[in-house]
């Protein structure tokens, strides 16, 4: 399967099984998403289940928060996540404060697929890694699949969890990847990331479509330089396998973090702060961040120069490997 | 560093005072049981409520505002922190919350705890919401008169001004969807019409008809800002036009006129889908504990509006049918006094809530990072390090 039949796969095998799941936001019906994501769905369960809404983000979110308080498990569909941003309150103050500000009373059972990234020639509106407003928030889990199978997992996972999460889904790799997927119903843990490639030398984390050009940049350096890199794949922002982060640095001493979320507060900055407390005294480098840069995403230039390239990652692990004090 | 100017000051006048659109309610399409005394006289038939009901009605407004003093004088008095004034609005949501079913959801702004009452909650529950206790259903964790409690179907507002309308109305959809009974009311006030999610949730309602009540209790001012600056059109309710909602404007003082339109609201709600009401009624107190309403209008608008007070005007008519005597209303007003006061002593001696608990709920299980928080925050104000 590619990551959107995965995609597709996931949604169909929990509304086949739970009749309390339905989709909601637009074009999301007969045309099946703008990109095909929820594909035959309305012609297979119906109008009533997937259900194509008037254009507005913030209605959206903010109906389908009020069909999980009533007990729905609604999966709204937000068609870029640069549009996410008319429905900030909802997720800040609607979907993730109810079960809080209730002592636990309400839950807010739904999932926000949000196709995300760059690397589509987008411009920022559709370009766009939210993914750090969301941590800041609280109150809401975000994932980020960048594989069929973590996509398969971590959507049915989504679905199930008793609180709102956020799917980042990776726009570029939609159809750029084949994967075995057993449409099995199997979930993936949320919050545990996946050792992507094992190395002695330095330790990698990334989330999204660029854990590929980490991959990539990573063999060459083996195959060029014997520079040994371990890459880790989030797939999960909120919670974050802290765990399996640390017990990484603590092996490699060294750490690099590459996303494409701007440098400043991106997703890095906690990552670099949550490691140099507690494997302060494995570092033997200071700690590297590849991100977008603190400026719009350009439609000529965006995918080339603000997103992460391989060069700047191949830069930014050997600044890591050859540091000195 | 710039050092801190002097503070600034307000320099304008307030604006003309603006008599009450009850004086012309007729010709301003405002449906009415009653006329300013309490007769019924007005276009809508008396709905014939059971003695009762009535009975239910009068007392709930009655303690509904003796709850408010009392909130009111303990704010002021250092006691508690915070007040929302619901003086004034006593008909526009005891008249309409009673309207609806027992198991039907509603969902609060913040001026309405008459409708907890209606539903069961204790006095004591209430105050101990109003102090930010522990024991009290939301574990203290909202401002005060931010209310709501599970148990009985009701949802405390959770966005900013408005932007919960359409939570309610999705909760509206997903009753629809599941095809059960039940029936929804949000209440909102003049000032969220002018929000997105309004219109959203009209725009949404129109099209998919969920059985629900948009519940607009227009009160005349948003903090400072009066009606005619939050919109030009004719009325509040005449938005759902747009949308193809069924509309209609109410004197939301006139608990009888609210009750039968709501309940009206409520019956067709299940073949015609949603209604826009809009209750012309008026914030008699301030916006809240932290406001100063002589900034911005007169006393002589306050004083047209005491003339159209909801609790006199439904105890003339009780009067008038017998049903209701001057040692009635002395004993009431002796009963809601000594229980507030039993309450208020109960509530305040109840604990605050424990720094530890402030994790608890914010996921349905806490996060590592959470508890790491909770670990560091009790070591921490335990001088441990």
């Amino acid at each position: 399967m590619t990551v959107l039949e995965a995609l597709n796969a996931a949604m169909a095998h929990e509304m086949a099984r739970d009749d309390r799941v339905v989709i909601l936001g637009e074009d999301v019906g007969t045309a099946g998403g703008i990109f095909r994501v929820t594909q035959g769905l309305q012609q297979r369960f119906g109008p009533k289940r997937v259900i194509d809404t008037p254009l507005d983000e913030k209605g959206i979110a903010a109906h389908a928060v009020g069909m999980a308080l009533y007990g729905l498990k609604p999966i709204a569909e937000i068609q870029f996540s640069g549009f996410i941003h008319d429905a900030f309150e909802q997720l800040m103050f609607g979907a993730s404060k109810y079960r809080w500000a209730t002592g636990g009373q309400y839950s807010v059972p739904m999932v926000v697929r949000a196709p995300s990234f760059g690397g589509i020639k987008g411009g920022f509106w559709h370009s766009q890694s939210p993914e750090a407003y969301y941590v800041h928030g609280g109150g809401m889990k975000i994932v980020a699949p960048s594989t069929p199978r973590d996509a398969y997992g971590l959507l049915l996972a989504a679905i199930r969890d008793p609180d709102p999460t956020l799917v980042l889904e990776p726009v570029p790799l939609y159809r750029a990847l084949r994967d075995e997927v057993a449409d099995d119903g199997t979930a993936l843990p949320i919050g545990e990331a996946c050792l992507v490639r094992e190395g002695a030398d330095v330790t990698v984390v990334t989330y999204g479509p660029l854990r590929h050009d980490v991959v990539a940049v990573a063999d060459e350096m083996a195959a060029a330089r014997g520079i040994e890199v371990e890459v880790i794949d989030l797939r999960s922002l909120m919670p974050f396998d802290v765990d399996g982060i640390v017990g990484s640095v603590r092996r490699t001493g060294r750490l690099v973090v590459v996303h494409e979320a701007p440098l400043s507060l991106g997703f890095g900055a906690e990552l670099a702060a949550t490691v140099q407390q507690v494997a302060f005294g494995y570092l033997h480098c200071p700690i590297e961040r590849v991100a977008g840069h603190d400026l719009p995403y350009g439609f000529a230039g965006g995918d080339e120069y603000y997103r992460p390239n391989r060069a700047r990652i191949g830069a930014a692990i050997t600044r890591a490997v050859e540091f000195s004090f | 560093m710039p050092t801190e100017t002097p503070p600034a000051q307000f320099l304008g006048d307030p604006r003309p005072a603006v008599p009450p659109p009850l004086d012309r309610a007729r010709e301003l399409g405002i449906h009415q049981v009653l006329d300013i005394e309490g007769r019924p006289r007005g276009d809508l038939p008396d709905p014939d409520l059971p003695p009762a009901t009535l009975h239910r009605m009068y007392r709930t407004m009655v303690l509904v505002r003796a709850i408010d003093e009392r909130g009111w004088r303990l704010q002021r008095s250092g006691r508690m922190e915070f007040w929302i004034p619901s003086r004034g609005q006593e008909a526009a949501h005891v008249g309409s919350a009673m309207a609806m079913d027992a198991d039907d959801w509603i969902f609060l702004a913040d001026r309405e705890p008459g409708a907890m009452l209606l539903r069961g909650a204790s006095l004591q529950s209430l105050f101990a919401q109003f102090f930010g206790r522990a024991g009290e259903p939301l574990k203290g964790r909202r401002l005060p008169l931010l209310l709501g409690d599970r148990a009985l179907n009701i949802v405390p507002c959770m966005t900013q001004v408005g932007a919960y309308i359409p939570h309610a109305a999705g909760a509206a959809w997903a009753a629809k969807l599941r095809g059960d009974g039940t029936r929804f009311i949000v209440y909102f006030g003049d000032g969220a019409t002018s929000r997105g999610e309004f219109h959203s949730a009209m725009n949404f309602a129109g099209i998919h008809r969920p059985p629900i009540i948009f519940f607009c209790q227009n009160n005349g001012w948003a903090v400072s800002t009066p009606t005619d600056r939050q919109t030009a059109s004719a009325s509040f309710a005449e938005k759902g036009e747009a949308y193809a909602v069924d509309n209609l404007r109410v004197d939301g003082n006139d608990p009888l006129a609210v009750y039968a339109v709501t309940r009206q609201a409520r019956e067709r709600a299940g073949e015609r889908g949603a209604s826009l009401i809009e209750a012309v009624t008026y914030r008699l107190g301030f916006h809240t504990s932290s406001d100063n309403p002589d900034l911005y209008r007169l006393p002589a608008e306050v004083a047209a509006w005491e003339r159209w007070d909801p609790i006199p005007r439904l105890r003339r008519y009780l009067e008038d049918k017998g049903l209701w005597s001057p040692a009635d209303e002395e004993e009431l007003v002796a009963q809601c006094q000594a229980e507030i006061e039993g309450a208020v002593a109960a509530a305040e001696a109840m604990p605050p809530p424990e720094p530890g608990g402030q994790f608890d709920d914010v996921l349905a299980a806490p996060t590592w990072r959470l508890e790491e928080q909770r670990a560091r925050l009790l070591a921490d104000l335990d001088g441990g390090g």
